[in-house]
């Protein structure tokens, strides 16, 4: 089924920790560079720089937890594993407090009709379905989810930038076919916000998402009993007691060389987006990409594309802003250079090409599918799931329970595949 | 730990959840079973995919880095 890839590399070689020092230097360089673009759009416009300085902190975090939405659905069904999907769950809960209060500032009574604006929002009905199973089934294929792609482009992963052009020509696909799912479906779907249902009011809708966050944590826990899956911390050598210089190098090697504990890391995703949502927004890519590909399509004399409803839609994609360096095109690229920096500061960024050829051709379809999808779903797991749960859109848990199907179905065909 | 040379799987290039898969595969093709297998991997998610799926065949596991983005996994049967 599957072919072992056998090379013989000399086991006996020695195992120093070699410091590289190379990459260090280009780490310090990246950083200089991130804060030096930070500085010069924050000049024109300090909301964009803000959010610029926090998308780099969002990638370097992307990277140093190793985080992957992909994976979070992925291996409960291939592996009984939950690891992922639990930093996921830690960060919607430290998001959905944050984004209560930001929301309840916003608007103070939930059920005068008005939505808070930028929350994720979105309709609910089989459009969302629709799009989560095809992401779900995108994302496996591929490896990894948009935002995924975006920090493992610049971590030198040649794959990704082949899924990143699946991904822009799967949004030019959405973006010709998306009237005819407006007018037969997303027109009619409605909005549903638990603040504004059944009396909830933001106290209950809360409490509401945290109870079932928690459910979920304690059913994923189970899952992993059931698997026989456990995942301990791997034990370091320790001789003798650490000196200073010992302790600060083990401080430092925490942050910048070994991966961090996936819950920390979804934590501090949940903060970040808090903090981006007071500034403006939640966290998406989609819009930026989706904005990209409709350049490509301008280039190829495809223009004036209209797409019914989306501007007045809220997520990821309804805001159209000027001028080419805005809050979503900070956002986007900006995760990048923060993800570069963390793979140069551990020393772990390398050119990977795929050993099999196949790959490439999964990268690229997967990719089609998740653009198509992200664009149907108006927006991403970042956008569509993790940013929508803690707007406390009911939307979020129907994208996020229809990506747990695509990723179920993305396994079988992915052991098809070999 | 067995005398002899350590067969050292190479799935540098693979991303997940190849490098894990394809471990896996090795460890439950041969009966009765390998007594120590090296997992030689450039992909930093695989470190955290690779050694629960050994612990629970069984496995004893230790990560060594051999160069920048390159990381051996030591697999011996406990």
């Amino acid at each position: 089924m599957l072919n072992s890839l056998e090379t013989e590399v000399s086991p006996k070689s020695p195992n120093p920790l070699i410091p590289v020092s190379g990459q260090t230097l280009a780490g310090f360089g990246v950083a200089a560079a991130g804060l030096g673009a930070a500085y010069l759009i924050g000049r024109e416009d300090a909301e964009t720089g803000a959010i610029w300085l926090l998308a780099l902190a969002f990638g370097f975090t992307l990277q140093r937890a190793r985080f992957c939405f992909a994976a979070a659905f992925r291996d409960l069904f291939l592996f009984g594993s939950a690891q992922n999907m639990k930093g996921v769950l830690v960060g919607m809960a430290v998001s959905t407090l944050g984004f209560a209060a930001i929301m309840y500032w916003l608007v103070s009574k939930p059920g005068s009709g008005s939505l808070p604006h930028e929350a994720h929002i979105l309709p609910v009905g089989i459009s969302v379905v629709v799009a989560g199973l095809v992401f779900g089934v995108g994302m496996v294929i591929a490896g990894g989810c948009v935002s995924g792609t975006l920090y493992r482009m610049a971590e030198g992963y040649v794959t990704s930038w082949v899924t990143m052009f699946g991904i822009l020509v799967g949004l030019a696909g959405i973006s010709l076919t998306w009237n005819w799912w407006w007018d037969h479906l997303i027109i009619n779907e409605p909005k549903i916000w638990l603040p504004a249902t059944g009396g909830l009011g933001y106290s209950g809708a809360v409490a509401l998402t945290l109870v079932a966050l928690v459910g979920i944590y304690v059913l994923l826990t189970w899952w992993e009993a059931r698997s026989g899956i456990y995942s301990p911390s791997i034990s370091r050598k320790v001789t003798g007691i650490p000196g200073f210089t010992d302790r600060l190098s083990h401080s430092l090697s925490s942050v910048f060389k070994n991966g961090w504990p996936v819950a920390i890391g979804g934590a501090v995703l949940g903060f970040i987006a808090v903090v981006m949502y007071t500034i403006h927004m939640p966290l998406g890519v989609t819009g930026e990409l989706l904005f990209l590909s409709q350049q490509a399509l301008g280039v190829l004399g495809v223009n004036d594309i209209v797409m019914k409803g989306l501007a007045d839609m809220g997520g990821c994609t309804g805001l159209i802003s000027d001028g080419f360096i805005n809050h979503n095109f900070a956002v986007t690229i900006g995760l990048m250079p923060g993800a570069l920096m963390g793979a140069l500061f551990a020393g772990e960024f390398r050119i990977r090409y795929p050993r099999v050829i196949r790959r490439y051709f999964q990268a690229a379809g997967g990719g089609v599918l998740m653009g198509y999808a992200a664009g149907l779903g108006i927006g991403c797991t970042l956008g569509a799931f993790f940013s929508a749960i803690p707007s406390l859109s009911v939307a979020g848990w129907v994208f996020g329970l229809s990506l747990a199907g695509g990723a179920f179905f993305g396994t079988k065909i992915l052991k098809r595949l070999g | 730990m067995p005398d002899g040379e350590i067969k050292v799987l190479d799935v540098r290039g693979e991303i997940c959840p190849y490098p894990m898969l394809i471990t896996n595969d090795e460890l439950d093709k041969k009966q009765p079973g390998v007594l120590a297998l090296d997992v030689l991997t450039d992909h930093a998610p695989a470190l955290s995919t690779i050694p629960p799926q050994a612990l629970k065949r069984g496995y004893e596991v230790e990560i060594d880095e051999v160069r920048a983005g390159e990381w051996l996994v030591h697999l011996t049967k406990s």
